[in-house]
């Protein structure tokens, strides 16, 4: 099955759920589930924790799939933005940062192969991602890095790379300027 | 909205959906930024087009299969099932047939529980129903090894066809092949497959691509189930 049907297949059976199909909720989960629980899994690095998200995530996406629009949104972005908000909420409300190892500036470098994954994302879109994440100075692309894969607050980073938080907030947002501008090119 | 900019070019506001969408924010902060996005739609958007920004992301990110039994856990965490269920409410039509779809089925029922008797002791039988229609009446002929599937009240999809699945008590489907609305099937039943073919093991219908689902599961809604039972 190729890319696209399989991202119009997720779309429709999302559109189908609000009706009250539960095969359709079905139908999402396994097409979904196996990246939804490893993004759980990447952020909360536990496994009960990250079964339980991966729960909510599904409950909430039976509650929520009439908030989902096709025309705005990939149905994996949206899905991923989910799974990876509950995650940071459970990280959040437990208090414990599994992955919270100091971070050089030299070893920012991904922790599978770049691309290795992306049979529910365009690769163009990863590409180009990619693209400009390679072009911010290595301690903004690591800063990036740390939270969107390892769910880490400023405050974290600030320690995890050893500098004032205010720092760690100007890399931040710079880092963040410097994207936008790039995807918009 | 506020429209103070940053030292650097960015709204202020762009900058903080930035920050919630990449998951750097705590406590209060946080909340607030989580509650003004379910109030406000601009911002709202805002966040929604960094999530887009950043979700690519997440190809790097290894897939596991998660065990089954979340699924079990989210499936029972669900409302009771309706009657009302999507599929079957948009298709108001099949409710006038419903008189004659299921005399037709009894008849194919009594046929086969007649082609039965002269093989009682091997013969498995399902109806197959969903939404309070009765669709496929199947038999199984375990030494013989094969399923025959009588359509009874199936109304064929223009984009879609049906696909028969085997679920053993172990709960996972296995595909046994395509069935016709015109006509009756007869299917090969591999001997793997009729040792779960018992009592209690269930037939399910869904709705798969032309060709069938190429995945092992089922891909479209299961439109139908049923039991199976000894003659």
């Amino acid at each position: 099955m190729d890319l696209d049907s399989n991202r119009s297949l997720i779309a429709a059976a999302l559109n189908r759920i609000p009706a009250g199909d539960r095969a359709a909720l079905q139908t999402v989960y396994r097409l979904t589930s196996a990246k939804l629980f490893g993004v759980c899994l990447r952020i909360l690095g536990e496994r009960a924790e990250a079964e339980d998200v991966l729960q909510e995530v599904y409950v909430t996406v039976w509650r929520k799939a009439a908030d989902f629009d096709a025309n705005r949104a990939s149905p994996m972005t949206w899905l991923i933005a989910l799974a990876r908000n509950r995650s940071i909420d459970r990280l959040r409300a437990t208090r414990v940062n599994r992955n919270m190892a100091p971070i050089e500036g030299a070893t920012d470098v991904p922790d599978t192969t770049a691309g290795a994954d992306t049979a529910l994302e365009s690769v163009q879109e990863h590409a180009r991602l990619h693209g400009c994440l390679d072009g911010l100075a290595s301690h903004e692309r690591a800063a990036l890095r740390g939270a969107f894969f390892d769910g880490n607050t400023y405050d974290d980073l600030a320690k995890r790379m050893n500098v004032p938080l205010g720092t760690m907030k100007s890399w931040i947002r710079r880092a963040m300027i410097k994207l936008k501008a790039c995807l918009e090119q | 909205m506020s429209d103070t900019l940053d030292h650097s070019g960015l709204p202020e506001d762009d900058l903080l959906a930035a920050e919630l969408a990449l998951g750097v924010l705590e406590g209060a902060e946080r909340t607030a930024a989580v509650q003004r996005a379910a109030r406000d739609r601009a911002f709202a958007l805002l966040v929604e087009a960094w999530e887009q920004r950043l979700a690519p992301w997440a190809a790097e990110i290894r897939e596991v299969a998660p065990p089954p039994e979340v699924w079990d856990r989210i499936s029972s965490a669900l409302p009771a099932e309706t009657t009302r269920n999507g599929l079957w409410h948009s298709l108001n039509f099949w409710r006038g047939l419903s008189l004659a779809s299921g005399a037709l089925a009894a008849a194919c029922l009594a046929g086969l529980i007649y082609l039965g008797t002269l093989a009682p002791r091997q013969a498995l039988v399902a109806t197959i129903e969903g939404g309070g229609q009765r669709h496929f009446v199947a038999t199984i002929d375990s030494v013989r090894g094969t399923v025959a599937v009588v359509p009874a009240a199936f109304s064929a999809d223009a984009t879609r066809v049906p696909e028969l699945w085997l679920i053993p008590p172990d709960g996972r489907p296995r595909a046994l092949g395509l069935l016709r609305a015109d006509q009756t099937v007869v299917l090969a039943l591999p001997p793997e497959l009729a040792t779960l073919a018992k009592n209690n093991a269930v037939l399910a219908v869904s709705l798969e691509p032309p060709g069938g689902s190429t995945t092992g599961l089922p891909t479209g809604p299961v439109i139908a189930t049923g039991k199976l039972t000894s003659l």
